[in-house]
């Protein structure tokens, strides 16, 4: 299995909070190592790393994890605790999940 | 054909053009496991757009239990008008009891709408649409600059999919104003939620939902104690097109 993380630098050249936040979750549960490498899309360049892996993957959400196996279709993961769940087999709380999908999708609750 | 095997990324482009008929067609044509979202409010247009192409197209609705009377008789009127069934979603009772029991019944007034959303909407939502192929939504781009700007007619639900569970979200009303929307259901003797009716314009939960003035955007509405937040995540793609 391979592991990519994308982190975002915005437009202003400043780094994403989140992805600033979800870096010190993987640090401080012992999971940093578990990610193969960490890539930039950089929102002034749109050749950088990330931002060629965001559109390749029609992503629009940052930070996400690109995980690959062998013999298998590659996986995006865009929600931090799906991917904490999903491919790192660590436990998490429903309302964590919850919490963060509304965090990212600010208009989920006008459907 | 399955969520996996779909190209959205062509389809979404070849499709922005295509009339919100043509692309439920192409929703009803590849997915089984496909059902519309309906909010109980003008997406009605969807139902109406759909079943003619079939009649026993799957809907869904979420009750989040704090829904005005008027929106919950409409959905009645809208499941009798065109003979169909809605599966209407509810709350887990045993996360709704224990939310109220520890914040009671207006902690958002207090604390932001965010949990109470989350397990009133956002549980059940995922919940039936971890049973789905694709669904579709009335989502619009004028209803939000902010965040629906970029608003597909297609894309890949990154969201709800899961590492072995692909899904596609259909937003066929993406470039449809409210005005022609409203043309619509008047054209087409549309029934509607008597709430718009009084000023209503965004329909949600009783107690989160207000009628808006003349010029005022539909958004302020809803949740208008809380300080509009910008949204942080996106990935701003838009400068990579040509």
């Amino acid at each position: 299995m391979n592991i990519t993380m994308v982190k975002k630098i915005l437009k202003d050249g400043s780094p994403c909070r989140k992805c600033a936040d979800v870096l010190r979750q993987l640090e401080e549960n012992k999971l940093l190592n578990r990610i193969d490498q960490i890539v930039v899309a950089d929102e002034r360049d749109p050749n950088s790393e990330g931002m060629i892996l965001a559109k390749k993957h029609d992503v629009n959400l940052a930070p996400f994890f690109v995980v690959e196996e062998e013999d298998q279709a590659t996986k995006i993961y865009t929600v931090y605790f799906k991917f904490v769940k999903e491919v790192l087999s660590e436990g998490v709380s429903e309302q964590q999940e919850i919490k963060e999908i509304m965090d990212q999708n600010t208009d989920l609750d006008y459907l | 054909m399955n969520a996996v095997t779909f190209d959205v990324a062509k389809l979404a482009d070849e499709y922005k053009d295509k009339t919100p008929s043509e692309i439920l067609s192409l929703a009803i044509e590849h997915f089984e496991k496909l059902s519309i979202s309906f909010s109980g409010a003008e997406d009605v247009v969807l139902i109406d757009m759909a079943v003619k192409i079939k009649p026993d197209i799957k809907i869904f609705s979420l009750d989040t239990g704090r829904l005005n009377p008027e929106t919950y008789q409409f959905i009645e009127q809208v499941r009798k008008h065109y003979s169909i069934n809605i599966d209407v979603m509810s709350p887990d009772s045993k996360q709704l009891e224990t939310f109220v029991h520890e914040k009671g019944l207006y902690s958002f007034y207090k604390d932001g709408h965010q949990e109470c959303c989350g397990i009133r909407k956002v549980m059940p939502l995922r919940r039936i649409l971890s049973t789905l192929d694709a669904w579709i939504t009335g989502q619009r781009q004028d209803q939000s600059p902010d965040t629906r700007s970029g608003l597909p007619v297609i894309q890949k639900d990154n969201t709800f999919s899961s590492g072995d569970h692909t899904l596609v979200k259909f937003n066929p009303l993406s470039f449809w104003t409210s005005m022609q929307v409203w043309q619509y259901i008047r054209n087409n003797d549309v029934p509607f939620n008597a709430l718009h009716s009084m000023g209503f314009s965004s329909i949600g939960c009783e107690p989160c939902t207000r009628p808006i003035l003349p010029n005022q955007h539909e958004r302020e509405g809803r949740w208008w104690w809380e300080e509009a937040t910008k949204k942080e995540c996106g990935l701003h793609l838009d400068n990579d097109k040509n």
